[in-house]
């Protein structure tokens, strides 16, 4: 049976997009507030050091400097210890990376407190810092940091819902690495003797920056009462409140973060790293203070995607049938923990059925900027790992690698390294239609010429999805339109999605509704915006509250046309009895009744709220088309594909831009996105032209393709989590072709120019 | 940033009065595409802007078969790829003079202030040498003449004196049966600045078999855009091969001195210097034979 839809499953271009792509947005940047300050960040030129003196006095003497800060005037309450890097506003004593803020000068204009920052008299000594992903591991390896009491562990647990069978860390422990786990099952050891074919390799990944346009920024106001109002580029208005409200040591009551657009985020804002300093420097001037982060600020010292090492061994019979999988993954969290060490793990074994399973995953700290959420934190990493050790294995087996994955694919009941079985899923459905992309047809289309080498390679991708209890409300004016709240951030169209759900479910056309994101004092709370679980979670409960607010006008409408609810349907913006339209009452009639002065008719104010819903896993497969120039390495990416389970499209419009969106990140982090740093841990390239993410010209059209296998419950119509499945695999895609190009493969993610010569043995050493 | 001031005088001797008078304190502005970045951010401080795109002189581009080409120092890239008669005689100047930022950049950018950038990848400067382009010069003193390969002197700094302006670029005509060609190596599609560059002319014999001479200039593998003598003169008198070139090739890799950056190591940078040094030496060589190639 096909059901039709009306408004969902239709392409629906973005309600806020002209404003965006005319320039019209409004984002934190773009406001002033009457007697506002603005605050700049003295950040350290070490990446590990002692602060011995730390002489503001030149600072504060300079014409037009408000204020200086530094770590004694924090909050009393803060930890001193730099448990985590939220609290950590201001480096005291320690600076623990390079770019870390040591001191804050505000002044009325940014220009003013950006000349004074030079007046600041910091006297460092330098200690050792640890750098290496494998130097973090060693027993001997000087500490990253002094005082490791009362470390802030809480946001590794965050990246995964399980309880993991981790170990704690012991006194054996080296000093640098901050969390160990084992997870295992079968025999892997008997498994590897009795295996055809043993594929063994190690793999690295570099870090990377989410890229997103918007630096780092916020306002905030603090009043005479003690009320603080919040402007910032964050994921999370609520979850802006909640860091807020305990880096201030205030109720959450005190807070209040009004919406406003956000230029990107890709996980780095999860955290209010934009909000924390001018909140404390808020709070003692009782003036509004902006403090936005410039380009270069937000490369070295926002929370990047950390480097992750990843070991890997993999065995199958002559049949193709993996029989063991076993890897050593170590992530680098920088100088904080809260690596995605457990998400990367674990989908570093869920792709394939494994019968033995054994992964050891550590983290470490090293003298780096703190980590913070890509988009499927983690999993790339992982990804490039397992991708091409089983294309590897295919080559080693001699069979077409799509059938070699087809062959091994989870399905429904199997279970991932943690031990959990998953539900109903989609992978191999993507991995057949994989067959039926243009990309797939044409992958022969062009021939090697001019010397360059032509290769096709794929990958397969996944993201659990994030999950959290949400809440909406939709409520009719007076006008017949309806009026949707929710507290959920709009990063990627959500709202407009939001509409379509509301649309169908009151058989209201889409123009007279109105989706906003309420501040944190009016708005239903919802979660973070990340883990793609927004659409998911906050869509029920819209589409709850659409159901609600319509039980409210059928209970009204049956009353007045003495008929039954069940009987009633509303239909293009009227509510009208079964086979019987002429007896009808319109949406404005019913919006005059329920909010006319002296009418008996109670407002029609519909709530929706829903916890967790549930899991819904999204696969892809990804496909890149490369050309390679043997002799300088330089690759040009021909073609590219994503194929995805999306459960069910409320938008595909959206849908395909947002996966779009996420091939084209996940080629940068394949062939040229990376932070490179010095020997003294000094990030080299902070500025957009050093950092390279791919350009329109870089890349090719991006062909999608969507799946859709349902999961009920797990978010409207069975929608599930988008926007982290497609950056997982296209970087191990990319490297997969190159390799299917010249013969040679390369174990570093991205695969620069540089390495691919390095693989083909063209540089000595 | 300090206040300065902005001057925009309408001839060459005009110009040169308001920088005599603040020498080291007052900055040419031509497009401004490093000039304004740079100042932004807080590569130095000035006193006095002179801009120069309302100078005659400053602004002509014209070519003559006797003369050469005139190109003046505040240019735009794009006039100088758009105009037929550039297009026609130096191929190589519109090699380089496409690539250099992205097209938003190539309206305002000019090769006279890509060349007083003097960075050591700067893209036109190359392709410049490779051509036997002389910088004309203004100043307190006599109007002077100075080879493009002799122009730069260390990373941002050049030749130019207190108080002098470069006015134009000439281009000698093209000699009977040359070609040039000029090479680019960036990490990506465009938008970047090259781990190396080669841009290179040669002179064909009467009977198209062997090389007259030949010019090599390699970039980003040295404080300043390199001259490679060596590499044309290891082609001079030889038979156009495969053979010839690689020699050629393997002098640029000898000469490069290049260091270890963010944007690419010493191993690299020599490798690509004898790839580009080779591929734009079997581009010249078919633009001699008067074949179509094309840019990068």
């Amino acid at each position: 049976m096909t059901t039709t839809y009306r408004s969902v499953h239709q392409r629906q271009p973005r309600l806020e997009g002209a404003a965006k792509v005319t320039g019209g947005t409004v984002y934190t940047a773009d406001l002033r507030l009457h007697r506002m300050v603005h605050a700049k960040a003295l950040r350290a030129p070490y990446a590990h050091a002692l602060i011995k003196r730390l002489d503001v006095s030149k600072a504060r003497a300079y014409p037009g400097v408000v204020g200086v800060f530094t770590a004694a005037d924090l909050p009393q309450h803060l930890p001193r210890d730099g448990a985590n890097r939220l609290h950590t506003v201001l480096a005291d004593k320690e600076v623990m990376y390079y770019g870390q803020p040591v001191a804050a000068v505000v002044a009325d204009e940014a220009s003013v407190a950006e000349e004074a920052l030079d007046l600041i008299e910091v006297e460092y000594q330098e200690l050792p810092a640890v750098l290496d992903i494998l130097d973090a591991l060693k027993q001997d390896a000087p500490p990253v940091r002094h005082s490791m009491a009362g470390i802030d562990r809480s946001e590794l647990a965050a990246h995964t819902t399980l309880a993991a069978a981790d170990e704690q860390t012991t006194e054996k422990t080296p000093p640098n690495v901050t969390h160990r786990m084992v997870w295992s099952r079968g025999d892997v050891e008997r498994a590897f003797k009795e295996a055809d074919v043993v594929v063994e390799r190690s793999f690295r990944a570099s870090w990377t920056h989410q890229g997103y346009i918007e630096p780092m920024s916020g306002i905030v106001d603090c009043d005479r009462n003690g009320d603080y109002t919040v402007w910032t580029s964050t994921q999370g208005d609520f979850t802006t409140r909640e860091g807020l409200a305990k880096v201030l040591g205030v109720p959450e009551t005190k807070v209040r973060v009004n919406f406003v657009e956000m230029g990107g985020g890709f996980g780095a804002k999860i955290q209010p790293f934009g909000a924390v300093l001018p909140a404390i420097i808020a709070r003692i001037l009782r003036r509004p203070v902006k403090y936005i982060f410039s380009r270069s600020e937000d490369l070295r010292s926002a929370d990047p995607s950390s480097q992750a090492y990843i070991e890997t061994k993999l065995a199958a019979k002559k049949d193709g049938a993996f029989t063991a999988f076993k890897a050593r993954a170590v992530y680098d969290s920088g100088s904080f923990p809260g690596s995605p060490l457990m998400a990367g793990a674990n989908l570093l074994g869920a792709y394939y059925k494994f019968p033995n399973l054994e992964i050891e995953g550590l983290e470490v700290i090293t003298n780096r900027v703190s980590q913070g959420a890509l988009r499927a934190p983690g999993t790339p990493q992982a990804t490039f790992a397992i991708e091409s050790t089983v294309d590897i294995m295919a080559k080693e087996l001699g069979m077409d690698p799509l059938e070699l994955r087809i062959k091994n694919a989870v399905t429904q009941g199997d279970l991932m390294p943690n031990g959990r079985a998953f539900s109903k899923i989609g992978l191999v459905e993507v991995l057949q239609r994989f067959k039926e992309t243009s990309f797939w047809k044409n992958r022969n289309g062009k021939p090697s010429a001019n010397g360059k080498k032509v290769g096709v390679g794929f990958a397969v991708g996944g993201w659990l999805g994030g999950g959290s209890p949400s809440s909406a409300s939709v409520e009719l004016n007076a006008d017949g339109t309806v009026s949707v709240m929710v507290g959920a951030n709009d990063v990627t169209g959500t709202n407009t999605s939001f509409a379509q759900i509301v649309s169908e479910a009151l058989g209201l056309p889409i123009e007279r509704i109105n989706v906003k994101t309420g501040d944190t004092s009016l708005a239903p709370y919802a979660g973070v915006s990340a883990g793609s679980k927004t659409l998911r979670t906050v869509g029920l409960s819209v589409q709850r509250a659409a159901q609600d607010a319509l039980d409210q006008m059928f209970k009204i409408v049956s009353e007045r046309l003495e008929c039954s609810s069940e009987d009633l349907e509303s239909v293009d913006g009227q509510i009208r009895v079964k086979g019987s339209p002429e007896k009808a009452i319109t949406f404005e009639l019913l919006g005059t009744m329920s909010t006319g002065f002296g009418s008996p008719t109670p407002v029609i104010l519909g709530r929706g709220n829903v916890g967790t819903p549930a899991a819904a896993p999204g696969f892809t497969i990804q496909g890149a088309k490369v050309e390679v120039d043997p002799e300088t390495g330089e690759v040009n990416i021909l073609d590219a594909v994503c194929v995805q389970d999306v459960g069910f499209a409320i938008n595909p419009l959206s849908v395909e831009g947002q996966i779009q969106g996420g091939v084209a990140q996940s080629l940068g982090l394949g062939f040229s996105e990376e932070m490179v740093w010095d020997d003294k841990g000094v990030l080299r390239n902070p500025t957009l032209l050093d950092y390279r993410i791919p350009t329109a010209l870089d890349l090719p059209r991006i062909e999608t393709a969507l799946v859709e296998v349902p999961v009920e419950g797990a978010g409207p119509y069975g929608a599930k989590g988008v926007g982290e499945p497609p950056i997982a695999a296209g970087a191990a895609a990319l490297v997969n072709a190159v390799s299917d190009a010249v013969g040679a493969r390369v174990y570093t993610l991205p695969a620069t120019s540089e390495r691919i010569l390095a693989a083909l043995g063209k540089l000595p050493g | 940033m300090n206040d300065f001031e902005y001057r925009a005088p309408a001839s060459v001797s005009e110009a040169v009065a308001l920088l005599v008078e603040k020498g080291e304190r007052a900055r040419v502005l031509a497009g401004g595409t490093d000039l304004i970045v740079q100042l932004r951010g807080g590569r130095f401080t000035l006193d006095r802007m002179v801009d120069v795109k309302g100078v005659p002189e400053l602004n002509q581009l014209r070519y003559d078969a006797a003369e050469g080409l005139v190109v003046g120092a505040a240019v735009p890239c794009y006039r100088i790829y758009e105009d037929e008669l550039v297009a026609a005689h130096y191929p190589a100047l519109v090699d380089a003079a496409r690539i250099i930022g992205g097209i938003q950049i190539q309206g305002r950018a000019s090769l006279g202030g890509n060349l007083c950038n003097a960075s050591p990848s700067g893209d036109s400067i190359g392709a410049l040498i490779a051509l036997e382009a002389t910088a004309v010069i203004a100043g307190p003193g006599e109007t002077r003449s100075v080879p493009v390969e002799q122009f730069c002197t260390a990373p941002g700094r050049s030749v130019l004196g207190p108080g002098e302006l470069l006015v134009a670029l000439r281009l000698p005509p093209p000699k009977p049966r040359s070609g040039a060609h000029y090479l680019r190596f960036i990490p990506r599609y465009e938008m970047d600045i090259a781990i190396v560059s080669a841009g290179v002319a040669a002179v064909l014999s009467p009977d198209m078999s062997s090389f007259v001479s030949a010019r090599v200039a390699l970039g980003a593998v040295a404080p300043t855009p390199l001259f490679v003598t060596e590499a044309g003169a290891a082609l001079a008198g030889k038979p156009i091969s495969e053979e010839s070139i690689a020699l050629a090739a393997e002098a640029a890799r000898q000469a490069a001195r290049p260091i270890n950056d963010m944007r690419g190591t010493v191993e690299q940078r020599r490798h690509l210097a004898a790839v580009l040094t080779t591929r734009a030496l079997r581009g010249a060589v078919a633009r001699a034979k008067g074949e179509q190639v094309n840019g990068h």
